[in-house]
């Protein structure tokens, strides 16, 4: 089959997003299931496909979403809506907007996202939970047990005092 | 890198001293993240000023704290009664929403500095009158983003037109705004860039949301000509 000429081709354009906690391990499958939920509630189905959203990278930390050219300003709007991907707690902040996959990811490069360190126990408020420690001041905890596993985020001078 | 508080000095030079300011978040216990790292992570996402109700004094580097007391109360007498209490003139006084004739009451008390949570009041609760007295006055009004990011289906909607109705008075009347995140986790959080994209559902310009952002500096000192107290 002969493909279509480029000036026939939609246009595509493409959102680099940064997923918090850095740690959070939701799956592309879930991210894509979360950003297409959030789209469809908020703009309906007709609008939805016009955008036709698709996670098509995600890195730790990072995850990039293609979609319609014209639709990117919506799009953004539907991830600064995510709140949770399959069962996992996180945010999607939208940090650019590119019409090529290659700036994006030269970008994602450049950033450094500061990865959690090894997990530890600490006590905090007579609770025992497992704590990440990130580069600087940041410190991820989660209760430790089977079920209803509270999450704090901290500082590190909060647990000194 | 361009931050916030660099563009709306750009908007509006001769006001450098303006701020970016998030009105209302709540920190652990109410909350799950601590008021140190809901500040840290605030700065990350381009504010210089926080509103915490009933906060401690903390020095975190590069934002600045403003403490609030919330007052919920079901009349007028009520609020007169705790204003005394909490007008000290370092805390931003806020007043959550009722009935029509409680809001216009509330916004002639002197010493309220916001009017919140209207989009959980009633359908016209806060009419061209209530937008009248807001801009004489001074009083500002809230916008709360966490329905708009937290619900959805009829309650989004609802919030999404009463808030459309809030923006129609503010360009006729000009009453000042303030936008809140009201934020329990740092996962809450919405960045600047984010929150010109979600008022943007309710048709407010970017300018006017630039403009709320900044309007928790101008409620606690006003500007004006410099009195002589002593």
């Amino acid at each position: 089959m002969k493909p279509l000429p480029p000036t026939l081709r939609t246009k595509k354009r493409y959102v680099l997003a940064a997923i918090e906690p850095v740690g959070a391990g939701a799956d592309q499958k879930e991210l894509y299931r979360a950003v297409s939920c959030a789209l469809t509630s908020l703009f309906g189905d007709v609008r939805a496909a016009m955008i036709s959203p698709a996670v098509i990278d995600s890195v730790p930390g990072h995850l990039i979403v293609r979609c319609n050219r014209g639709g990117e300003h919506d799009l953004r709007i539907a991830l600064a809506t995510v709140t949770v991907a399959g069962s996992e707690a996180l945010v999607l902040r939208s940090k650019a907007t590119s019409g090529t996959l290659h700036a994006l990811r030269k970008r994602i490069q450049r950033v450094t996202h500061p990865l959690p360190g090894d997990p530890e126990e600490v006590s905090f408020g007579g609770k025992v939970y497992c704590a990440r420690r990130y580069q600087g001041q940041k410190v991820d905890l989660m209760e430790k047990g089977i079920k209803s596993q509270e999450l704090l985020f901290l500082t590190q001078d909060d647990l000194e005092e | 890198m361009e931050t916030w508080a660099n563009k709306i000095s750009l908007l509006f030079p001769i006001l450098s001293m303006m701020t970016v300011a998030d009105a209302c978040i709540h920190p652990y216990p109410e909350g799950n993240s601590s008021l140190r790292r809901m500040a840290v992570e605030a700065r990350e996402l381009g504010f210089d000023t926080i509103v915490v109700p009933d906060a401690v004094t903390l020095t975190c580097p590069g934002v600045r704290i403003i403490p609030a007391s919330i007052i919920r109360a079901e009349s007028v007498r009520t609020v007169s009664g705790r204003l005394s209490r909490y007008n000290d003139g370092k805390s931003l006084v806020m007043v959550e929403a009722g009935e029509n004739g409680f809001n216009r009451a509330v916004l002639n008390i002197r010493g309220v500095h916001v009017l919140r949570a209207l989009h959980l009041a009633r359908k016209q609760s806060f009419d061209h009158i209530c937008a009248r007295i807001a801009a004489e006055r001074g009083i500002a009004v809230d916008i709360d983003i966490s329905p708009l990011i937290h619900t959805s289906g009829p309650s989004r909607q609802r919030v999404l037109v009463r808030f459309a109705e809030l923006i129609r008075l503010h360009d006729r009347y000009r009453f000042f705004l303030t936008v809140s995140s009201n934020a329990r986790s740092v996962l809450h959080l919405r960045s600047a860039n984010d929150i010109v994209l979600l008022c943007s559902l309710f048709g407010m310009e970017e300018d006017d949301v630039c403009e709320a952002l900044s309007t928790v500096g101008n409620l606690i000192a006003p500007e004006g000509p410099v009195r002589v107290v002593s």
